[in-house]
């Protein structure tokens, strides 16, 4: 709503905000909010892989007591919705942000201050949850929190506040970013950007948006039930009152089960993109590739009770959702399929991006076999809530998702930074993590088959497990060194790491033909597409034998957005502010309900966003 | 296909012989879902089997096809740009079809036995009636009016048909070796699960749904006996405490079919043909707890005396939360009637002997994480009780004289 | 092979791919996404529909307790808000052709409306709580003042909105180029009628 009513501000202003960091708080720049996205979920996702790592440690022998049950049970919460919802989810939305804009032509997302709002948002939704650990009151009901055991009959302290009020911060953050990639992806496209030309992570990264604008409503209502019953007394989740059991249940897995759909495509979108790059052909099959997303998005709210296979539904039910469970690993295998037939008959050059991208599809497909073990109801009545199930979805998000965003880091360095990553360094990541990853996973779906339930906290040495998570823990430690090397090498590759030109890779879509980082507008002129593969010829790459980095850096500067007469968003901190109103009116809320605290945060938030939505995004002109 | 609940004599000895084979065989892995010992935990095996075989093949095709990819086709000096293929029709439909055949050879038997298994337990079958509780178990033999807590005796042979419910939050109700798990959900709509044990042994069960703090110390054991064991636990059950009941108050618990007991006490314990119950130096090392004590618990009495243990008693807190027959009637905490006889305490946590007993009175919590029994001991912080040591001991000594 | 030209003036930085404006985009998938809430509101509420164990009930005598609903006093409300939506159409008609009169008194008469329509529920949810009925009584009260109350608070910031639309009109006019952002609100506004049309119909009319 770009009515004006306030003076924009000046242009002397303006130029005050672009550099320091003031500019990263001000920014409305995709690609600066991508960069903040991408290293506060990494920095996440180091303090998961910590959590974890305590607790492959207190697992490592039987009966460890390095934490107490409180502290494990605290760890093993934190562990799930961190990673879920601080790590993978922002890691996507940092491809989401750098990437979208620049993969369909466009200057950027259509809601510039909407953006910057999810990422602050996001940052003080992360925070607040991670401040209990600061009083040792860590949610612990597990990342999805069952009722009644998150009721406050069963869990009356600030842990499980915490966990309701941050879902509900981080919640915005996700939905506001949906609206507005949709958007983007919808009316932003370049001319000729047709949407069977897009490349396949924007599709992927579309079809997410879907499942997230629809899926989060329903998360929401569950979680506004759990905050209204622990706040203010209400009875949907009380069995005292009537209250089914297993309300909290349906509605959270309507949700979830979208949400590991949500977790996995972004990630299949970049190895789309990286494959064909590094076999030097196309994707196969792109439009079954498309259509498979859109079919998995679809049916993937129709098996959402395959988590609930134990509680009793009867065997109609447990029918019904058996057969759509084996429905949408069709559509999944397929992807592995066009993969494979991707790069047959290429000519395959083993970056480390491309190591991540194989990655994915070597144990993505273990992941999807146990995955499909589970979808038979009678066998996963012995497989769920084992260490079975644990392997399984530690094998589709770690060696799927997770392997899929290292490989999009890893493509998209040299275009976010101008510099690619150090190879060597990124080979030891890569192999460090698949041995790592395998060692701690694997001997999981042994440990379930042999009885070993989930979320317990020790057990005997004469129950047989022991074996099985000595070798999980040291396969952990593997991993977390892995880690450390990736964080260096990026803060090496910052500073100091080859300079790049556009297309370093010799990559076919059309975000390869702006510089290396890009200007703040991305394209001097908006391209016309007229392929799907805008800087491959018909034959192909231009050149296959060239070592990489291909091309050199640009010797002069881009022209400035003035020169090209390119309007440009005004920076602002509006976005940043909304954010901290809004935290505040929680904050009131968790803190023993002081309605003024809360009644300010409010307030606050209203004048912020009026004057936000008064004021024009880019000067007049 | 029937599954047949009485299978003929010689079958049941030759099932149990090889089953007793692959127990040793798999002896490493005492709790392995592969190789269960009931009806339906065979049937679920089948599935397993075939998902395990056809999970197999699928690995084998695909990651061999990768390896095949990454060697043929890896960069090699010389190479021209290959064909810029961009898909082929036949090849997508066929490898369309095939995964959704190998689904369908999948979802036939699944779904057969989902129906199988969860059609409803034969008229004859033996009733049981689970509660979940945080973080105990809880077993009903409402046929036979037995109550008891934690450990689960089953005839083999013959049906039992769970009727599951929680007094609290969810748990889920497994035994690995005998059958899938069934969660405890709701506190009064049942769920129902049932098998048919195959072979006599101890089995160790677990709660495998979050279910709080000490979600992992909330175990159970089973003791599949012969019928005609069963049949002597029964009836022991249904007597009163082996314990005289000094001069108590008739309670309305006092429902027994036997009269209060009047053996004496026992000075040795009681052999397995008068209570029916699993002879300890028989349990397989395995179901054996070895949880640690905590280093800040202790007591520091050698001897009780069961005497005035039952007085205490009595004339403690105790008679609030937990039922002994004639005795107390509190429906809290287990049902501590024969507690005497059973293998393990605290939810099968820690083994039943009368050092872990005397811990486990003086301070529960820290035994086992909050624990809904407070601690007994004196001048311990959020105590019930204002026990000494020495009467710990002796309440100790009382417990375990209750077999 | 995509042909990148040269710099050009800024014609193309209007171009969007469908012709509608981003706000129209993005106020279609938000209307989207809000199906799915009210929905799972909805269906919260019909699941528990006749299970509280205590407490007054809608339609029915039950626990020597009246029925609490007042079907013609809500239909008299139901009616202000269809009404509301008509006038948010004459209001977004007038601001396209430029009649800065009536573009006034309409968005002046669809916040008004809306407003009794809040005032309606205000006196039903006091009457409520004094017949017994909170939020915290039992299962029909917490399903009936959550989903009433989240669509209350949605006709609220509608109504926050015609305010601020209201405001900028007296402060500068409404012309035909406000017209797709008065578009957009009246797609929100109407978007919030049809809920309470759903929610009116399964809580209050179908027994």
């Amino acid at each position: 709503m770009a009515t004006t009513v306030a003076a924009p501000p000046s242009r002397a202003a303006t130029l005050k905000y672009e550099k320091g960091i003031w500019s990263w708080l001000t920014t409305t720049d995709h690609k600066k909010i991508g960069q903040l996205y991408l290293y506060t979920a990494l920095a996440w996702f180091l303090v998961g892989g910590i959590e974890a790592l305590i607790i492959r440690t207190q697992l490592y022998g039987p009966n460890g007591r390095l934490v107490s049950a409180d502290t494990y049970n605290q760890l093993f919460t934190m562990h799930g919705t961190t990673m879920i919802f601080m790590a993978i989810m922002p890691l996507s939305a940092a491809f989401f942000n750098f990437l979208i804009p620049l993969q369909i032509g466009a200057r950027d997302v259509a809601f510039p201050r909407l953006n910057a709002f999810s990422y602050w948002i996001f940052l003080c939704g992360s925070l607040f949850i991670n401040a209990s650990w600061l009083i040792h009151k860590a949610p612990d009901g597990g990342w999805f929190s069952y009722a009644p055991l998150s009721t406050r009959t069963f869990n009356p302290g600030l842990n499980m506040d915490f966990w309701v009020i941050g879902i509900q911060i981080l919640g915005v953050s996700t939905l506001a970013a949906g609206f507005n990639f949709i958007t983007t992806i919808i009316n932003m496209r370049a001319p000729g950007m047709h949407f069977m030309r897009m490349p396949v992570f924007t599709w992927a990264a579309f079809v997410t948006q879907f499942q997230i604008i629809l899926a989060f409503p329903i998360l929401t209502v569950a979680v506004v039930f759990l905050l209204f019953d622990r706040f203010f007394g209400t009875q949907f989740y009380e069995p005292a009152a009537g209250a089914d059991p297993l309300l909290w249940q349906h509605l959270f897995w309507l949700f979830g089960h979208p949400e590991v759909y949500i977790l996995i495509l972004p990630a299949f979108g970049l190895v789309s993109e990286v494959l064909p790059t590094f076999s030097r052909k196309p994707l196969f099959g792109y439009p079954v590739m498309v259509y498979s997303l859109i079919l998995i998005a679809f049916l993937g709210f129709g098996v959402w009770a395959h988590h609930m296979f134990a509680v009793g539904m009867g065997p109609i039910a447990d029918s019904v959702f058996s057969v759509t469970t084996m429905l949408i690993a069709i559509p999944t295998g397929v992807k592995i399929f066009n993969w494979l037939g991707t790069m047959w008959g290429g000519s395959l050059r083993f970056t480390t991006a491309m190591l991540f991208a194989i990655g994915l599809v070597c144990l993505f497909t273990i992941g999807g076999i146990s995955g499909v073990m589970h979808a038979s109801p009678p066998a996963d009545l012995q497989q769920t809530d084992s260490y079975f199930v644990v392997a399984h979805f530690h094998y589709v998000l770690f060696g799927g998702s997770m392997m899929g965003l290292f490989a999009g880091v890893y493509y998209y360095f040299p275009k976010v930074t101008g510099r690619i990553m150090n190879e060597t360094l990124g080979k030891w990541h890569f192999w460090l993590m698949f041995i790592g990853m395998n060692l701690t996973f694997f001997p999981m779906h042994f440990a379930g088959l042999d009885g070993m339930p989930r979320r317990i906290w020790s057990y005997d040495a004469n129950q047989g497990w022991t074996n099985d998570n000595h070798v999980s823990t040291i396969g952990a430690y593997i991993l977390f060194v892995g880690m450390l090397i990736f964080v260096y090498n990026m803060w090496r590759s910052r500073r100091s790491g080859t300079r790049v030109g556009n297309n370093p890779w010799d990559a076919p879509t059309v975000e390869w033909s702006t510089p290396s980082p890009p200007p703040p507008y991305n394209y001097a002129k908006i391209p016309q597409i007229t392929s799907r593969y805008p800087m491959w010829t018909r034959e192909g790459p231009h050149s296959i034998s060239a070592a990489y980095p291909v091309g050199a850096p640009a010797e002069a500067p881009e022209p400035t957005a003035e020169e090209l007469h390119i309007p440009m968003p005004t920076p602002t901190l509006k976005p940043l502010l909304a954010s901290l109103a809004l935290t505040l009116a929680f904050i009131g809320l968790i803190w023993h309900k002081q309605v003024p605290i809360i009644i300010l945060g409010l307030a606050l938030f209203a004048v912020v966003l009026l004057s936000w939505v008064l004021t024009p995004l880019e000067p007049e002109h | 296909m029937t599954v047949s609940h009485h299978p003929r004599r010689p079958l049941r000895i030759a099932v149990t012989l090889v089953l007793a084979l692959a127990l040793v065989a798999c002896s490493g892995y005492p709790n392995t879902t592969i190789g269960a010992h009931s009806d339906v935990g065979r049937e679920i095996d089948s599935l397993t089997y075939l998902l395990l075989i056809l999970g197999g093949i699928v690995f084998v095709f695909v990651e061999g096809l990768l390896v095949y990819i990454l060697i043929k086709f890896r960069e090699r000096p010389g190479d021209t740009t290959p064909a810029q293929t961009h898909g082929n029709t036949t090849l997508e439909v066929t490898w369309t079809m095939l995964p959704a055949v190998i689904l369908a050879i999948i979802a036939v038997p699944s779904v057969r036995t989902i129906f199988r298994t969860q059609a409803k337990a034969v008229p004859n079958a033996l009733q049981v009636d689970v509660v979940g509780h945080q973080w105990w178990w809880e077993f009903r033999y409402p046929q036979y009016k037995v109550i008891t807590a934690n450990e689960l005796y089953l005839p083999v042979g013959r049906t039992v048909n769970f009727s599951l419910r929680t007094d609290d939050v969810i748990h889920s109700f497994w035994i690995p070796q005998m059958s899938g798990k069934r969660d405890v959900v709701h506190k009064d709509r049942p769920n129902y699960m049932w098998f048919t044990p195959e072979s006599s042994f101890v089995w160790n069960g677990a709660c495998a749904e979050y279910c709080g703090a000490s979600h992992s110390n909330m175990r159970f054991k089973v003791f599949t006996v012969p019928p005609a064991q069963f049949a002597t636990w029964i009836k022991h059950q249904q007597q009163g405490p082996v314990f005289p009941a000094a001069a108590a108050a008739a309670t309305a618990a006092d429902t027994s079919k036997g009269a209060a007991a009047t053996a004496a006490v026992a000075a040795a314990a009681p052999a397995d043909t008068a209570t029916g119950t699993w002879p300890r130096d028989k349990l397989p090392s395995w179901t054996i707890p070895e949880t640690p004590v905590p280093a800040n618990v202790t007591v520091a009495a050698t001897s009780g005396d069961a005497t005035r243990g039952a007085q205490l008693f009595k004339t403690g807190a105790c008679i609030g939360c937990h039922t002994i027959q004639g005795v107390s009637p509190g429906i809290i905490g287990p049902n501590l009637t024969h507690v005497g006889s059973r293998t393990t305490i605290a939810g099968a946590l820690y083994p039943n002997d009368i050092e872990h007993l005397r811990l486990w009175i003086k301070d529960a919590r820290a035994m086992k994480p909050g624990s809904i029994m407070p601690p007994m001991g004196k001048g311990l912080p959020e105590t019930m009780g204002t026990f000494t040591d020495q009467q710990i001991a002796d309440l100790a000594a009382y417990i375990s004289s209750l077999k | 092979m995509a042909t990148i030209a040269l710099p050009d003036s800024h014609a193309d930085h209007h171009y969007t791919a469908t012709g509608q404006t981003h706000t129209k985009i993005a106020i279609w998938a938000f209307i989207g996404s809000e199906c799915f809430f009210f929905a799972s509101l909805i269906s919260t509420y019909l699941i528990y529909k006749g299970r509280s164990v205590s407490g007054p009930c809608p339609h029915t005598v039950c626990r020597g307790l009246h029925p609490i609903l007042n079907i013609p006093v809500t239909s008299a409300s139901t009616f202000v808000l269809l009404m509301s939506s008509l006038s948010m159409v004459l209001a977004h008609s007038a601001v396209v052709r430029g009649d800065r009169k009536y573009s006034r008194i309409w968005l002046a008469t669809t916040a008004l409306l809306g407003t009794t329509f809040l005032g309606f529920q205000a006196y039903e949810f006091t009457s409520f709580v004094h017949e017994g009925l909170k939020i915290t009584t039992n299962l029909f009260g917490s399903t009936f003042f959550t989903l009433t109350g989240f669509h209350g608070a949605h006709v609220t910031a509608g109504v926050l909105w015609l305010v601020t639309m209201l405001f900028v009109d007296m402060k500068r006019g409404l012309g035909p180029r406000d017209a797709i952002n008065v578009d957009v609100m009246a797609l929100y506004w109407h978007f919030v009628d049809v809920i309470w049309v759903a929610i009116f119909t399964l809580v209050y009319l179908i027994q």
